[in-house]
């Protein structure tokens, strides 16, 4: 009687279904590994096979930066100088009281310039790379505002690596922010909304109480509470009303101030954040810009660029 | 199919390609999902196992920049590499008709399946998703691989 053997193509099949098996398993177990793991992977991938690729769009935000005209640029610092000249008796004056107060004067805040990077792979929508990592002083949790055009709350820092880090934008589903209006009277939670489509996302303040009306147009910046963001960011400008709850409180929609599509270069708020009406000097006119560096004045610290060898 | 060029040529090209647009560029939807076009291709001539480590591979690079779904590109990808090898045992068309449906219904799977792992937080509503955004994207990169295919398949694709 012929034994049974079995043939090399059904050996073969066997051999396969078995590698592919073990490849989706590895495949479940990736999903369930450890965030510090994953989060290792992740940086492993994009500090080798993705870095010339990462490298080609930083060049590209880079050269396209330089491009801007620079009677753009001139108009920018003509404004920054003004204002600052403007500020200088407030600052004096600030000084005497301070001193008459017998307070401490608030350290500077540091803000740090970096590229944002885009990957546009799935699952990424919500998140930007920055070219800034530890090594420049970054920290989890550091907000990150908009250096051109109006200043505005783009996100804040989610992973730190040596030297680039992850943020989230406000379009998260899991952005918050405590926030108020610019006067400070009124105060709310900012979440994002889904639009039908990514650029029909608005964010949305919840928790106003029922007898507080928010005027079409009115700013809301960030409270300052909660400890994340500091006070005086601008987050988004009241469309409408869009709910109203039991009797007892509404939300308002609110137009952001920074679309996160249209952000190339940001300014990472390093530290503990920004001083009280510090982001007052940027945003004159909706055209704002880095200051100079001038720790007595009270002015921000913005350091170099990182071309330029920019250090903690 | 001439499987040796496809393999050695064209895989690596889309995966470059896709990279380039995605990463280099920054380019968003407006460019074809080219990874997912390589490895279903590349999956028929792989087999299921090697098809589903380059589906491994592929998806991890993928989420290389997904913060709070890590593991559903890889997932997704993994699934689609073994599936897509699996194609070849049911189905031995090479036309035009056959790898339009395989690498669109390919894609559209790889979208679902990355849309149920996700997670509620994070993904965007089915019907945005899957059925608008999937759909458009299942026809713009079937669209697109079969025309990088004719080089490599033309008698079979014109019967």
């Amino acid at each position: 009687m012929a034994s049974y053997s079995e043939s090399p193509e059904e050996a073969r099949g066997r051999r396969d279904l078995a590698v592919a098996v073990v490849f989706f398993l590895l495949s479940l177990l990736v999903l369930y590994l450890p965030g510090g793991v994953q989060s290792q992977i992740a940086a492993t991938f994009r500090a080798t096979l993705l870095r010339p690729f990462l490298s080609t769009q930083e060049t590209l935000a880079q050269a396209r930066l330089r491009a801007e005209e620079a009677g753009s640029l001139q108009a920018r610092l003509d404004s920054l100088a003004s204002q600052l000249a403007a500020q200088a008796p407030l600052v004096d004056e600030n000084r005497r009281l301070l001193e008459l107060l017998e307070l401490r004067e608030r350290a500077p805040a540091d803000f740090l310039p970096a590229s944002v990077i885009r990957p546009g792979t799935p699952g990424s929508e919500s998140m930007f790379l920055l070219d800034a990592g530890s090594e420049q002083g970054v920290q989890v949790g550091d907000p990150v505002i908009m250096r051109e055009g109006r200043i505005g709350l783009v996100g804040v820092v989610q992973q730190v690596r040596r030297g680039s880090a992850i943020g989230l934008d406000w379009s998260h589903p899991d952005f918050r922010a405590s926030a108020m209006t610019a006067d400070g009277l009124v105060y709310g939670i900012v979440e994002p909304s889904r639009g039908l489509f990514r650029e029909d996302d608005r964010l949305l303040i919840d928790g106003i109480p029922f007898y507080e009306t928010l005027e079409e147009g009115s700013l809301i910046t960030t409270s300052g509470l909660g400890g994340v963001y500091p006070r005086g960011i601008p987050i988004g400008v009241v469309e409408r009303l869009h709910d109203e709850e039991g009797g007892w409180r509404t939300s308002y929609l609110l137009r952001p101030v920074v679309e996160t599509g249209s952000v190339r270069h940001v300014l990472v708020v390093l530290g503990e954040g920004i001083p009280e009406g510090v982001l007052d000097l940027f945003s004159s006119e909706g055209d704002g810009t880095a200051g100079s560096d001038s720790p007595d004045s009270g002015v921000p610290n913005v350091r170099p660029p990182l071309s330029s060898g920019g250090s903690p | 199919m001439r499987s040796r060029p496809i393999l050695s040529i064209l895989v690596p090209a889309l995966v470059l390609l896709h990279l380039f647009l995605h990463l280099g560029l920054g380019i968003g939807r407006g460019a074809p999902d080219l990874l997912t076009i390589a490895l279903l291709l590349a999956a028929r001539e792989l087999g299921m196992g090697w098809g589903g480590g380059l589906g491994l591979f592929l998806g991890l690079m993928e989420d290389s920049f997904s913060v709070l779904a890590f593991g559903a590109n890889t997932l997704s990808l993994t699934l689609a590499g073994i599936l897509g090898a699996r194609t070849r045992d049911l189905f031995v068309g090479e036309s035009f008709l056959f790898f339009f449906s395989y690498l669109a219904l390919g894609k559209l799977f790889r979208d679902l399946v990355h849309w149920l792992v996700a997670g509620e937080g994070v993904r965007e509503p089915f019907l945005d998703a899957v059925l608008v955004d999937g759909t458009l994207a299942a026809v713009y990169g079937a669209l697109v691989g079969v025309v990088v295919l004719i080089p490599f398949n033309r008698e079979e694709m014109s019967r």
